[in-house]
């Protein structure tokens, strides 16, 4: 579960999140809003690469904003980029591994958890491959692999889904679907694809300049007059 | 080439250079050889950071003259072992490159080029306003007339003997970077590289990393400076230069900063073909200018330097 409460965001004079508050406390939420209303905004000041001027963001007690970037992916905040991160010259195995590295799983546990993780997003052969021999597929995998291994608290994923294939799309929904069961964590979806995000969030938070403007079950969301108005305009 | 015949042939060559040029080679050679590996050494450190990292460090050659500093005033206040000196050299500089990775934290590219540059002459200033301890008295132990020598170690006390000494350490030297990259330090650094926020989301302490390196860095910089000292017996401020710093990095890239036969052609290059062409009977100048036109090949045509091309030729002998 995560508090969101009263969080601003300014890059200067711009209000990129203007007083943000929201409760997430569904298995798979949706976030959704045009371009330039702080999508990744609300991500970034959850990893710790946005400036926040106030507000908080707790979970169980435990406040986000004053632990440094790294400090809060050990503590189980994963992400995603939107722009893959995947090192051509490290293997599918050590990207992992490097996750790992930081957050003191016993040695002997370290290569069962990667093959887990691996199988569950059904990129086991790639185990030993370099980063340069992926495609776009593969290491959108790869990259939502680094956010499942060593018992992530709540995964963020910014656009996954992002110049995919129809047929890579169905495997995406699936493993999204099914992390939560797998391994227990939240998970905070930004895409652009409704359909996406229709079929696998039960809570859907919209965003429209900085400003929260709609958050409820996902059909009522996306029903939402306002949310219709702010897409495509009245 | 397979992994096992690369290790085969880094076994290779360090055989051959720890009991056999000690013994075929003579005099004159013995001498440019040791410190063309002493330089190798601190050569593989600056290329660590350029590769793992991508920062620039032209400073490299103030930590070898900082851990020729701290071996010559042990040697000369201590009776400590010359191993001991070595890598109680190796740690303190490796704590002053922890420190000049802090303007790294903040900078990159030619500014952090120009701040480890002018690192680097003030260190060049230091040196020549205090000079290296030749066992005068007090703190800083220049004595005006007739210095003593640095001691070597009892089992490498001649020229033939302490070039086997200076090899074995810069085997040791280049194993360390290779167990560092193999292990969750090398990981880390390559995240770093790609970007530094995809580091830092992935649970990498981006600081603690970068510090890392340049300490190792600065370790083998120690280390290489202490051998030199041995190796010369004495230690010239006028050697210890920013220029020379420059040098030594652009060779680096010019050998190759991603394998241990780039920095061992680092020290071929910065050592023995000023030796070759002195040699000759040429003016050991002309090395500058080859010097120049190889990193000029480097940055146009071999961003991997000539031991990236070497490999080249390997795969693609592999392939046909």
């Amino acid at each position: 579960m995560i508090d969101v409460a009263n969080l601003t965001v300014k890059f200067g004079g711009v209000v990129a999140l203007d007083d943000v508050s929201v409760r997430l406390t569904d298995d798979v939420i949706g976030l959704i809003g045009p371009n330039g209303a702080g999508k990744t905004t609300l991500i970034n000041a959850f990893s710790g690469f946005a400036p926040v001027t106030g507000g908080r963001i707790r979970s169980n007690g435990r406040d986000l904003l004053s632990m440094p970037p790294h400090a809060r992916a050990r503590w189980g905040l994963a992400r995603s980029f939107q722009a893959v991160q995947i090192v051509p010259d490290l293997t599918v195995r050590d990207h992992l591994q490097a996750v790992l590295d930081g957050k003191g799983m016993p040695r002997s546990d370290r290569a069962a958890e990667i093959d887990r993780v691996l199988e569950f997003l059904e990129i086991a052969e790639l185990r030993q491959r370099e980063g340069r021999f992926l495609n776009q597929f593969q290491a959108r995998m790869a990259e939502i692999g680094k956010c499942l291994v060593g018992g992530p608290r709540m995964v963020l994923l910014d656009e996954p889904g992002g110049g995919l294939s129809e047929r890579e799309m169905v495997c995406l929904r699936r493993v999204i679907t099914r992390i939560h069961s797998e391994f227990g964590a939240q998970v905070l979806l930004v895409d652009h694809d409704v359909d996406l995000i229709r079929d696998v969030c039960s809570v859907t938070a919209v965003l429209d300049f900085g400003k929260l403007i709609a958050f409820g079950a996902t059909a009522d969301a996306l029903a939402n007059e306002v949310v219709k108005a702010a897409y495509f305009g009245r | 080439m397979k992994p096992n015949f690369r290790s085969a042939l880094a076994l290779l060559f360090f055989c051959v250079a720890i009991f056999v040029l000690p013994l075929v080679l003579g005099g004159f050679w013995i001498r440019a050889f040791t410190s063309a590996a002493i330089f190798a050494l601190a050569a593989a450190g600056v290329g660590l950071v350029y590769a793992q990292l991508g920062l620039i460090n032209l400073s490299q050659i103030a930590l070898i003259g900082v851990g020729g500093w701290i071996a010559l005033r042990l040697n000369f206040a201590t009776d400590l072992p010359v191993f001991l000196l070595v890598v109680i050299a190796g740690l303190g500089t490796s704590a002053l490159g922890a420190l000049f990775a802090l303007p790294a934290l903040r900078l990159r590219g030619l500014y952090l080029a120009l701040v480890t540059l002018m690192v680097a002459a003030t260190f060049q200033i230091l040196f020549n306003a205090f000079q290296f301890p030749n066992g005068g008295s007090g703190f800083w132990g220049v004595a005006q007339q007739s210095g003593q020598a640095m001691r070597r170690p009892s089992i490498a006390t001649s020229d033939a003997a302490y070039l086997a000494f200076s090899m074995v350490w810069l085997a040791l030297g280049l194993l360390l970077i290779e167990a560092h990259k193999r292990s969750a330090p090398g990981r880390a650094w390559k995240m770093i590289r790609m970007s530094e926020a995809n580091a830092m989301a992935a649970g990498i302490n981006v600081t603690w990393f970068k510090i890392w390196a340049f300490a190792l860095s600065g370790f083998l910089a120690g280390t290489a400076g202490a051998l030199l000292a041995g190796a010369l017996r004495q230690l010239d401020a006028r050697s210890f230069t920013a220029i020379e710093g420059v040098l030594l990095f652009a060779l680096a890239v010019v050998g190759g900063v991603y394998s241990w036969v780039g920095a061992v052609l680092a020290g071929v290059l910065y050592k023995l073909l000023p030796a070759l062409l002195n040699n000759l009977g040429v003016t050991s100048d002309l090395a500058l200018i080859v010097f120049g036109v190889a990193l000029l090949h480097a940055i146009m045509t071999a961003p991997r330097g000539i031991a990236g091309q070497f490999e080249a030729l390997f795969q693609r002998k592999d392939k046909a």
